[in-house]
C-alpha cells in the first residue's frame, strides 16, 4: 500500500516538474490577442499639467490599436493618477505588477515618484520604457530593464550654456533653477559647462516648488548684472520670474529647458513675455510637417479632439514610439527578453523625439537612448523660429 | 536695494493681509479656522475667469458676478456641511473646511483642468510706479490700497453696525447672543459670506498677479494664516500689520541671508508667536473661564 502510495506521489511529482516549464513560459501581460501597458501620472495637483503625457501615450496607443495592433496583439492602457506623490506611485507600480499584471511601464512623469518605483520594478523584471525625466537616476546604476529616452537635463544644460556664451556671445550668465533633482541637474551643467571654460556664473537661485512670490529672486538676478539667465523650472515659476524681472526692468536673454517647451501655453501665462526666449526642444514642433506629426494630429482630431495639441500631450507619444519600436522587432514571440534585444538593436531610431540608440549594458549611455535635442527662439506669435537642427549633446 | 525689498514686501504683504482678513472674519465670529478659504477664492477666481474668457462679460460684471457666487459658495457650505455636524466642536468643524477644501480642489482640477490660465485684468502686473527709485508694479499699488480700503471698511462694519456687534456677540457666547434676540444662524452665514467674498477678491489679485490654476493659493492661505497668527486672529488691523510685516520679514531674510529658506520663514513664526505670544501682535490675550 505504501509503496502504491509513493509511487502515486512520485508520478503525480514527475508530471508537476513536467508541466512546471509550460506554465513558466507564459509572460505577464502577454496574451495571444492582447499585451497590457501601464503608466502613471499627474491628473490632478500641483504637477497635472505633466499629467498630460500620460494622456498622449494613450493617444499612440489607440492609434496603434487602430491600425490593427502590432503582430495580431493589441494593447490594453492602463493610466493611473499618482497626483506627483510618490507614496501613490509605488502603490500603482504595485497594482501593476500584482494585481493587472502588465507586461511593460511607458512613460512616468517624476524624478521622485519614478524612484520609488524603479527598484521594485526592476526586481520584478518589468520592462520600463521612457521614464519623462531626464536624469542620471535611470541610468545609473545601469539597469537590465530600464530603456532611458529623455535627454540627460545634465548634458542640455551644458550645451544650452555652451549655445548662449560660444554661439550668441553672453558672457555674464546667471542660472534660476528649482529647488529639486530636475532643478539641480540642470544647474549643474550650466556650472560644470563654465568651470570648465574658466568662466564665472554671476548668480544661481532657486526657488521651492511651492513658492509664489518671486520678487527677491528677480531683485538679485537684476542686481547679478547678468546679459544671459537660464531658467530649470516648472512653467508657474516660468511666467512668474519673468513678470516679476519685467517689473524691474531687468530684460536679459532668457533660455530654457525643453520642459518649458509648450510655447502655446506659456505665451497664454506670461501675457507674451515669452517671446524671445531661447528653448531646446527634444520633440519636432507642434505644426511640424514631419509626415508622424501630421499623421498624429489628423488622429488627434479623431480621437481626442477634447486634448490640447501641445508639447505636455505629445510628449506622451515621444517617449511611447520606441517601446513599441521594441515590440515590432521583438516580433510574435514577445518576453522581456525578446523586447530587451530587440530595444539593442534600435541605432539612431527616430520617430517625432530625438534619434534614440541602444546598446548591451555594459556602461550607462548604453541604456541612455535620447541624446540630441535642437534649440528655437519663440516669436512674436508664439511660434518658434528653429535656430538648429538636431544636436548631440551627451557623447 | 534694502529699500526695494521693504516694497515689494509690503506689497506681496497685502496679499497675505487679505487672505488673513478672510480667516480672521470667520474665525472672530466662530472660532473656526477655515482651511478651504484658499480653494473658495481659487473656485471664484475660475469664475471670474470664465465669464470674461467664455461669455465676454465686462470686467465689472464680471467682479460682481464672482461676488454672488462667493457668497452662495460660502453660504451653501455653511448650511450644508458645517450646520449639518452633529454636536460639533471646533476641530471637528475645521476638520469639515479641510475636506471642504479637497473637494473643491477636485472639482476645480476637474472642470477648468490643471494647465495654468492667465486672468485678464484690468490693471497690468508689469508696468509699475517708479517712486525715487523705488519700484512698485501697478497692481500690487493697487492690492495694496484694496486690502487697506477693505480692512477699514470692515473695521468700521465690526466697531459701529448693529450687524457687526451682532456678529461679535455670536462670537463671544452664542447661546446668549440667542437670549438677546440675535439670529446666530444667520449671522454665521452673513459671517462666511463675508469672508468668501473678501477671499475672492485676494483669489483675483492673487491670479493676477501670476497665473491661475487650482494649486494656486496653498502657499498664499499659508501664509495668510501665518499673518493672522502673527498680527492675531481676532484682529482686523493686526491682519495688515501681520501681512505686512511677514511679507517684509519674509524678503529681507531671502535678500540677505538664504532665499532657499526664505519660505520657511512663515512656519517659525508660527511656531515662534504661538510660543511667546499666542493670542498674536494686536489682539488682547482671551483666557476663557471653565
Amino acid at each position: 500500500m505504501l509503496k502504491r502510495t509513493l509511487v502515486v506521489i512520485g508520478l503525480m511529482m514527475t508530471v508537476f516538474l513536467i508541466a512546471a516549464p509550460t506554465s513558466a513560459q507564459k509572460v505577464r501581460g502577454v496574451t495571444d490577442t492582447e499585451i497590457l501597458i501601464g503608466q502613471w501620472g499627474p491628473q490632478t495637483g500641483p504637477a497635472a499639467p505633466w499629467g498630460a503625457v500620460a494622456r498622449g501615450t494613450d493617444l499612440l496607443v489607440k492609434i496603434i490599436n487602430e491600425e490593427g495592433g502590432i503582430h495580431g496583439r493589441k494593447f490594453k492602457y492602463f493610466l493611473r493618477d499618482d497626483s506627483y506623490q510618490p507614496a501613490k506611485t509605488k502603490a500603482i507600480a504595485k497594482e501593476f505588477v500584482e494585481q493587472i499584471g502588465v507586461f511593460a511601464v511607458v512613460g512616468g512623469v517624476g524624478v521622485a515618484p519614478g524612484m520609488t518605483a524603479r527598484d521594485y520594478l526592476m526586481e520584478n523584471k518589468v520592462p520600463w520604457c521612457g521614464p519623462v525625466t531626464g536624469v542620471y537616476e535611470w541610468i545609473t546604476p545601469i539597469q537590465k530593464y530600464l530603456f532611458a529616452i529623455y535627454p540627460l537635463y545634465d548634458d542640455e544644460a551644458f550645451n544650452l550654456t555652451g549655445y548662449l556664451y560660444e554661439k550668441l556671445g553672453f558672457k555674464k550668465i546667471a542660472v534660476f533653477y528649482q529647488n529639486d533633482d530636475y532643478g539641480k541637474q540642470g544647474m549643474m551643467g550650466v556650472e560644470r559647462y563654465l568651470l570648465r571654460h574658466k568662466i564665472k556664473l554671476v548668480e544661481k537661485i532657486s526657488a521651492e516648488v511651492t513658492d509664489r512670490d518671486l520678487s527677491t529672486h528677480a531683485l538679485k538676478l537684476k542686481n547679478s548684472g547678468a546679459d544671459a539667465v537660464i531658467m530649470w523650472t516648472m512653467p508657474t515659476h516660468g511666467a512668474l520670474i519673468l513678470a516679476e524681472t519685467a517689473k524691474i526692468g531687468f530684460k536679459p536673454q532668457w533660455a530654457t529647458s525643453n520642459t518649458l517647451s509648450d510655447s502655446a501655453l506659456m505665451m497664454q501665462i506670461t501675457k507674451g513675455l515669452w517671446v524671445g526666449m531661447i528653448n531646446s526642444f527634444v520633440g519636432e514642433l507642434p505644426d511640424s510637417n514631419h509626415p508622424l506629426m501630421v499623421k498624429y494630429r489628423e488622429w488627434h482630431k479623431k480621437l481626442a479632439p477634447q486634448e490640447r495639441w501641445g508639447f505636455f500631450y505629445y510628449a506622451g507619444i515621444i517617449f511611447a514610439e520606441p517601446f513599441f519600436e521594441g515590440v515590432r522587432r521583438a516580433g510574435k514571440n514577445l518576453t522581456p527578453e525578446t523586447w530587451i534585444s530587440a530595444m539593442e538593436t534600435l541605432k539612431n531610431w527616430q520617430g517625432i523625439g530625438p534619434p534614440i540608440s541602444y546598446s548591451k549594458p555594459n556602461h550607462p549611455m548604453d541604456r541612455q537612448g535620447g541624446k540630441h535635442v535642437f534649440y528655437g527662439k519663440v516669436k512674436p506669435d508664439g511660434n518658434i523660429q528653429r535656430l538648429t537642427d538636431w544636436m548631440q549633446i551627451t557623447k | 536695494m534694502f529699500g526695494q525689498l521693504i516694497v515689494s514686501g509690503l506689497a506681496v504683504g497685502a496679499c497675505y493681509a487679505l487672505l488673513a482678513l478672510a480667516m480672521v472674519i470667520i474665525y472672530k465670529t466662530s472660532e473656526v479656522l477655515n482651511f478651504a478659504q484658499g480653494e473658495m477664492a481659487m473656485v471664484s477666481t475660475f469664475i471670474t475667469f470664465t465669464l470674461l474668457e467664455n461669455y465676454h462679460v465686462p470686467f465689472e460684471w464680471a467682479v460682481v458676478l464672482t461676488f454672488l457666487f462667493a457668497i452662495f459658495l460660502a453660504i451653501f457650505f455653511e448650511i450644508v456641511f458645517l450646520r449639518q455636524a452633529k454636536d460639533p466642536t471646533v476641530i471637528g468643524l475645521i476638520i469639515i473646511t479641510l475636506g471642504f477644501e479637497m473637494i473643491l480642489m477636485g472639482f476645480a482640477g476637474w472642470k477648468w483642468g490643471p494647465d495654468q490660465r492667465s486672468l485678464p485684468f484690468p490693471v497690468s502686473n508689469i508696468e509699475a510706479y517708479n517712486v525715487y527709485g523705488l519700484i512698485i508694479s501697478k497692481i500690487n499699488f493697487w492690492t495694496i490700497v484694496i486690502s487697506l480700503v477693505l480692512m477699514f471698511i470692515l473695521f468700521l462694519f465690526f466697531r459701529y453696525t448693529k450687524l457687526g456687534i451682532a456678529m461679535r456677540a455670536t462670537q463671544q457666547n452664542q447661546l446668549a447672543a440667542r437670549v438677546m434676540g440675535i439670529r446666530t444662524k444667520w449671522i454665521l452665514s452673513f459671517t462666511w459670506a463675508i469672508s468668501s467674498m473678501v477671499g475672492a477678491v485676494a483669489g483675483m489679485l492673487i491670479a493676477a498677479l501670476g497665473v491661475l490654476d487650482p494649486p494656486m493659493m496653498m502657499d498664499p492661505l499659508l501664509k495668510g494664516f501665518a499673518s493672522g497668527v502673527l498680527g492675531g486672529m481676532t484682529s482686523l488691523p493686526g491682519t495688515a500689520v501681520g501681512g505686512a510685516m511677514l511679507g517684509i520679514i519674509e524678503n529681507l531674510f531671502g535678500g540677505y541671508i538664504s532665499l532657499s529658506f526664505k519660505s520657511v520663514v512663515a512656519f517659525v513664526i508660527i511656531v515662534l508667536m504661538l510660543c511667546i505670544r499666542p493670542s498674536g501682535l494686536l489682539a488682547r490675550h482671551y483666557v476663557k473661564k471653565v
